[in-house]
């Protein structure tokens, strides 16, 4: 039974439950509602919760661990044959998943002993172009070793849904009879429900924080492994940047300070761009503009935000890059020798990151008390006065903590840097020089051929792990002092 | 302490300081002050009363162009201040807030310490010259709003780390600083305990000495003790206007009695 069989069984009890428990529910107040607790619906409710929630929890909880156990015993008794290391024994592993799906397509899942397969070469190889045949490609040539483990993993997938199945609709079951038996006129339904609602958004809440923790540590192990091969002290305090992709280790040098120079630089500049223009817009917006102007002028000012990465990072290598050239290129002044430069991304940035910080300011000034400016215009103050001596020092923090939040963008931006920014890894102070950031890298030595076991790829993690810790700094202290800036006026 | 009937009689000056002429205002299709026309004595206290939504904030703003700053708001029909029609085009509106003080129902100091907050409209107009002089201008700003003993040793603190009414009594040496002729206080005391709008009310008193005081409040027994001259509004329309005594012991107008026996409102 296919798992949408399963919840859909799930549900249809549930639906029996809901009209169970608000039937029980009225006839044990002999069909007087007013006799009741809770509505009728709030006990239907209960016995839903208690129908679908520990069944579900208990299907996801075996979805998770199903796997691993079954291809911890077919490992287990592959090894014991070939007796190969951990990563032979993965790639086997996925030989062997593949070769299961392949076996379920050509026999129809079923009567996989009997059927189809001797074990003879010439039968194997029939199999394995019959495999083919059906899109589904081998790592290695077959053996007889990886069909049994393959036919023991399908029988082991059977076995384990066929008791999934069964246990989760007994759950059900036994829940449902549990809410239905506890609906009568004095149990408080409605209270139940307001936990369980309760509980359904702790969950959501979790997972996103849960998910948070799960990045993390799919980075930090892989840069544990990094570490391990390469000295963290020539990563953070490294001036070169220059890794070999020919050799192995030893010969590459992966100093982390151009790269983080790159990006300090390429934000930099972002900002220099996006706060002044973006903080007067919002002034203008919140302040100046008459209602009709602002309804229409925001929400075209926040379609920049939507604009994704990729064609802003057109724009600086089309249009942005060329333009400087023939302002500041080699037939002027010299100054730039190519459309690939740190201005040239940091301007195109500089105009993504206007909606942030314009929009989040455009917020904050207005959440400054009408009461403030009225104070000071009925002291004589003129409207730019009132802005720059009481609503900009009262929003002050505010407008801090969106600057922070934009360059923590900023800080992770990568298709702009790639497309505007160049690839050279360079300590330089000249602006219209190409330079590059750590997101740009990490692309770059993550995408193409990589083996997963070498330096130069797993410096990918140390730098995405530097950039987490880096952005998460920035965005803590930007929560912080917006915090403290709403502490202000209750 | 502040019965009406001996202040009355200290009204002698007929100089208006304030007049109206056939003052009307609209928000939007609201038609909120109707046809008011009056005269404000310099040196006076001056009470509005009158129930919720009649008007009388609505033309107190009228006083110092503070309904500039509402884009609906449309104000036809004269004021003169000083005989000066203060909605003439010549006139602008800004100095013209520097000469008519206001101070609002909730305290509102800014987010700066509190000898800034005093020092913000004389800093604005340019009214003193140097540091000393400054500080000469803020100490008598904090005198004149009875403040100064309670916050001369933390000047450098924050405005909004005061108490109630402290705050208020900050607001009015804020406006009293900049030298006004005129101070509207719109419900000063509506935010703030008994004790507090004692002292607001002291405070009032003594600056009638200087100023044309014009006071919204809600407090018919507030009014009776602080005012010498009372206007009844309704509905946007003034109804009445006489000495307080005569307003609130022999009201004219069968209006104004509903009103101050608290029929209507």
């Amino acid at each position: 039974m296919p798992i949408s069989w399963l919840l859909l069984t799930l549900f249809g009890l549930a639906a029996l439950g809901f009209w169970l428990g608000q039937t029980r529910a009225l006839k044990s107040a002999n069909g007087d509602r007013k006799a009741l607790h809770s509505l009728p619906s709030y006990y239907g409710g209960t016995v839903v919760i208690w129908t679908i929630l520990p069944s579900l929890t208990l299907l996801i909880a075996w979805l998770f661990i199903q796997s691993p156990v079954i291809e911890g015993f077919v490992v287990r008794s592959l090894q014991s044959e070939t007796a190969d290391g951990d990563h032979a024994s993965s790639l086997m592993m996925a030989d062997v998943r593949r070769m299961a799906a392949g076996l379920e397509i050509i026999s129809g899942a079923k009567d996989l002993e009997q059927n189809i397969i001797n074990y003879s070469d010439e039968g194997l190889k029939n199999f394995q172009d019959q495999l083919s045949a059906n899109g589904i490609a081998l790592g290695s040539d077959l053996t007889p070793e990886i069909l049994t483990a393959a036919q023991t993993y399908l029988k082991l997938s059977d076995t384990s849904s066929f008791w999934m199945n069964l246990v989760v609709c007994v759950v059900s079951i036994l829940g449902l009879a549990f809410g239905v038996f506890r609906s009568n006129k004095d149990f408080r339904a409605r209270n139940v429900v307001e936990r369980g609602i309760m509980m359904t958004l702790i969950c959501a809440a979790s997972i996103a924080i849960l998910t948070t923790a799960g990045i993390l540590l799919s980075l930090i192990f892989n840069t544990i492994e990094f570490f391990q091969l390469y000295r963290p002290i020539d990563f953070f305090f490294g001036f070169e940047w220059a890794p070999s992709f020919s050799g192995r280790g030893g010969n590459s040098l992966l100093g982390v300070i151009p790269l983080l120079w790159g990006t300090f630089y390429v934000s930099l500049i972002a900002l220099l761009v996006a706060v002044p223009i973006g903080l007067f817009s919002a002034i203008y917006l919140s302040e100046y503009a008459s209602k009709r102007v602002r309804a229409f002028a925001k929400p075209l000012l926040e379609v920049l935000a939507g604009i994704p990465t990729i064609v802003y990072g057109l724009f600086a290598l089309l249009t942005v890059g060329p333009m400087l050239m023939r302002a500041f290129g080699d037939e002027t002044i010299g100054l730039m020798s190519g459309g690939n430069a740190v201005i040239t991304a940091g301007l195109v940035m500089g105009i993504m990151l206007i909606p942030f910080v314009s929009s989040l300011s455009d917020d904050i000034i207005n959440a400054v008390p009408q009461a403030l400016r009225e104070g000071s215009y009925g002291l004589g103050a003129t409207q730019s006065e009132t802005i720059r001596q009481v609503i900009l020092p009262a929003a002050l923090p505010g407008i801090v903590g969106a600057i922070l939040l934009a360059a923590s963008r900023a800080i992770g931006e990568t298709m702009i840097v790639v497309l505007g920014a160049g690839a050279a890894a360079r300590l330089s102070l000249n602006p219209f020089d190409a330079m590059t950031t750590v997101t740009a890298k990490i692309v770059s030595q993550l995408t193409g051929d990589s083996d997963f076991s070498s330096p130069e790829v797993l410096v990918a993690f140390a730098l995405g792990t530097t950039l987490f810790l880096l952005t998460l700094a920035l965005n803590v202290l930007a929560l912080y002092i917006v915090r403290r800036y709403r502490e202000h006026y209750e | 302490m502040y019965d009406a009937s001996h202040s009355d009689s200290d009204v002698v000056s007929r100089e208006y300081k304030i007049s109206a002429r056939g003052v009307d205002v609209f928000y939007g299709d609201n038609h909120a002050i109707k046809e008011v026309t009056a005269d404000f004595d310099d040196k006076t206290v001056t009470a509005f009363i009158g129930p919720s939504g009649c008007g009388k904030s609505t033309f107190l703003r009228c006083i110092n162009r503070m309904n500039d700053t509402i884009a609906s708001a449309r104000v036809m029909g004269e004021i003169l201040v000083d005989g000066e029609d203060i909605y003439d085009p010549q006139v602008d509106p800004v100095q013209l807030r520097a000469r008519v003080g206001m101070v609002f129902q909730k305290p509102n100091p800014f987010p700066k310490s509190i000898f800034d907050n005093v020092a913000y409209g004389p800093k604005i107009h340019g009214m003193a010259r140097g540091k000393a002089e400054l500080q000469d201008v803020v100490e008598s700003a904090l005198r004149r709003g009875a403040i100064w003993d309670e916050v001369k040793d933390r000047l450098d603190e924050p405005g909004t780390g005061l108490s109630g009414g402290q705050q208020q009594r900050l607001c009015i040496a804020r406006a009293v600083a900049t030298e006004p002729e005129i101070l509207l206080m719109d419900e000063p005391c509506s935010a703030l305990d008994p004790i507090a709008t004692a002292q607001i009310e002291e405070l009032i008193d003594e600056l009638r000495q200087n100023y044309s005081v014009v006071i919204v409040t809600h407090s018919m027994q507030q009014a009776a003790r602080v005012s010498q001259k009372t206007a009844f509004f309704h509905l946007g329309n003034l109804v009445e206007y006489d000495d307080t005594g005569q307003i609130f012991t022999n009201p004219k107008d069968p209006r104004t009695e509903s009103y101050i026996t608290g029929r209507i409102g």
